[in-house]
């Protein structure tokens, strides 16, 4: 996901330039000259600006580049999949848990929990004698923390926990 | 005085304190060993727990497992050389040299005894400066306010390990953040897109858990496992610790120091402490040339840093509700929700409060050494577990701790956007620290701007008139100008290079 500076930046001079604008049509407090309009014109203003900088490459002189720590002679460097797809899969984490916005209150805790760690788990590479076992037994687990103990309202659902 | 010290002796001396800070303590120190995750993540995963505890109970927990879990940092570090948290990082490489020359047992020691000397050693700066600052800071206005604001704003670009203008902008995305909802001077929607939701405005916590959390799990998915822990057995831990002491006692201290130092700055946490100090040690070596190559000094020093930092983060947040650093950011959510506002009436009227908070981070520290002793013992089990079992629980927690917050579904896909966000952000080079000091300070940076500026009617030089003001104003515009005056000397330097070296 490393973007060229030129494109995070230009991002960031829109962002600012809309919250300046968003800012700027806010309607004042009447009998005031100023009210919620003032800070984020002046964020908007400073970030586009900073946007601006970046585009420009001022202030790149003071990254460090990231330190990869050399390899010792006995281990060996894993040998890293690529593929256009492999990038991707670092957006499983927020799909899973847009998942569980979307499915927890029909299917309840337990299950959407259950797909959750098994996914994860086996998207890390575990294999099925670990990931069915964890994902069977974790959400009790859980449940048992967060609903029981410290009585958070998770959803029953289908399968409602025997406590 | 005494009174106060009793009141607080029997504010933690209930069970429920006892229990909490154990358990916190163990799961600091699990959590801190695990390569990959952060003491800051540990603290933020543990704040949904904390709703449900008494005020001191949940401080209790918060404190006892960020001390703990800077300390375990040290212990892949040492063993694999994978620091398990970033402030374990400036010293991975000398601690892992020192357990090739067999001297693993001194490195971990040397861990645990520094940590705990540093960790009280910063309790006692947080006991020492904070009440004569809070005399001071009594007679604040918002100016004061507004300039000291903007100078832990200003710090934190400084210090982060980046491009200055992108942590800028990380800052000011920040504060961005902190504008939606209704929750502004005029009490109308701010950037709410008409979703009832956003009229809340985002909860800092939420937010913390998917830059700190969501985007390590993230991270996790397209980097290689770590290599499992080598089976070892060791020999008396705190063997040699006392000599190491009497040795390198003025190293301690001045680690000891840096850390107080970087720890109360806005922003600069325990990881910049031990770069710094290990730097500094290496540079006032009497032998630099051993560093490097399996050399206890830069360990003393950066480890007794580090842990200092962690409390000494307390006294901005305590004080003026400005974290000295991320794990202060967190502690700084649970104090408004326990009531304990952060303020410098603070230390006058839950004086025994502040008490217990002091005497929380000695006990830590000092059942940091037994624990700790232990921790390194079954480390080696402990380290076993694949990433591929953790990193699901940690999404569990994730998605029922966000949920927790509010008791709503909206949590939940805050943390998942934030996830998002700190992952993009930090691969690209913009300090998400940064970022989350303007989530946190945002409300706060624009009631003192704008307070202000009706007092003042609209005019500019008001905020430069009172003494502390001014004072306070002239070192946020030097913050500011820092970066744009080594930018400026660095490209002088090679003209003048060039010059001598043609003539």
């Amino acid at each position: 996901m490393r973007l060229p500076d030129s494109v995070t930046g230009s991002f960031l001079v829109v962002l600012g330039a809309a919250a300046a604008y968003g800012g700027y049509i806010l309607p004042p407090v009447p009998g005031q000259p100023v009210g919620p309009n003032v800070f984020p014109l002046v964020i908007g203003i400073g970030l586009a600006l900073c946007g601006l900088a970046i585009v420009f490459g001022i202030g790149h002189s003071f990254e460090e580049e990231q330190e990869l720590v050399p390899l010792e002679d006995g281990q060996v460097a894993a040998q890293q999949p690529q593929g256009k797809l492999y990038g991707l899969r670092a957006l499983l984490p927020p799909a899973l848990l847009l998942f569980y916005v979307a499915a927890a209150d029909r299917l309840g805790f337990i299950i959407t929990a259950a797909i959750m760690v098994y996914v994860t788990s086996t998207a890390l590479g575990a294999k099925g004698k670990l990931a069915l076992p964890l994902a069977a037994l974790s959400p009790f687990a859980i449940h048992l923390i967060f609903g029981k103990l410290l009585r958070v309202p998770l959803p029953a659902g289908l399968l409602p926990t025997p406590w | 005085m005494l009174k106060t010290l009793i009141d607080a002796f029997a504010l933690i001396s209930t069970w429920e304190v006892i229990i909490a800070m154990f358990a916190a303590s163990v799961y600091g120190l699990v959590i801190g060993s695990l390569p990959g995750l952060s003491a800051t993540m540990a603290t933020a995963l543990l704040v949904p727990v904390t709703f449900y505890l008494s005020p001191i109970a949940a401080i209790a927990t918060i404190v006892a497992a960020s001390s703990m879990a800077i300390f375990s940092g040290d212990i892949p570090g040492a063993l694999l050389r994978i620091p398990g948290t970033p402030a374990s990082a400036a010293y991975a490489d000398e601690a892992y040299a020192m357990t090739r020359k067999g001297q693993a047992e001194l490195a971990l020691g040397a861990g645990v005894w520094f940590s705990a000397v540093g960790g009280i050693a910063g309790v006692l700066s947080l006991m020492i400066l904070a009440p004569p600052l809070a005399e001071v800071a009594l007679s604040f206005s918002t100016f004061e306010y507004f300039w000291l604001a903007l100078l832990g704003l200003m710090c934190a670009t400084l210090v982060a390990r980046s491009s200055p203008v992108k942590a800028i902008a990380g800052m000011f995305l920040g504060l961005l953040v902190s504008c939606i909802g209704i929750e502004n001077p005029g009490g109308v929607p701010r950037f709410t897109f008409g979703i009832t939701d956003l009229f809340g405005g985002i909860e800092p916590i939420p937010a913390l858990v998917g830059v700190f959390a969501v985007a390590q799990v993230m991270r996790a998915m397209l980097t290689p496992e770590p290599p499992p822990l080598p089976r070892r057995k060791f020999g008396s831990i705190m063997a040699g610790q006392w000599k190491l002491t009497k040795k390198y006692h003025w190293q301690m201290t001045r680690g000891n120091i840096v850390g107080i130092i970087i720890g109360v700055l806005p922003g600069a946490g325990a990881d910049m402490a031990a770069w710094v100090s290990y730097a500094m040690s290496k540079r006032f070596s009497k032998e630099p040339e051993k560093f490097g190559t399996g050399h206890v000094e830069g360990l003393v020093e950066a480890g007794a840093s580090n842990n200092a930092s962690i409390a000494s983060g307390w006294v901005p947040s305590l004080l003026f509700g400005i974290p000295g650093d991320t794990i202060a950011a967190i502690a700084i959510g649970v104090l408004y929700m326990k009531g304990l506002n952060p303020g410098p009436t603070l230390f006058t009227e839950k004086a025994s409060s502040m008490y217990a908070i002091y005497l929380m981070f000695i006990i830590a520290n000092i059942m940091m050494i037994p624990l700790g002793i232990a921790m390194i013992r079954v480390a080696a089990y402990i380290l076993l577990a694949p990433r591929s079992s953790i990193m699901p629980i940690i999404m569990l927690c994730c998605a029922v701790g966000s949920f927790a917050i509010g008791n709503n579904m909206f949590g939940v896909v805050t943390v998942a956007a934030f996830g998002v966000i700190g992952y993009v952000m930090e691969a690209n080079g913009y300090p998400v620290a940064a970022m989350v000091l303007g989530i946190v300070m945002g409300t706060m940076v624009e009631q003192a701007f704008v307070t202000s500026l009706i007092k003042s009617d609209g005019s500019i030089l008001p905020f430069f008139e009172r003494p502390v003001a001014a004072i306070l104003a002239a070192m946020a515009i030097g913050a500011l100008l820092w970066p744009v005056m080594v930018w400026g000397w660095r490209k002088v330097k090679p003209v003048q290079a060039a010059a001598a070296t043609s003539r």
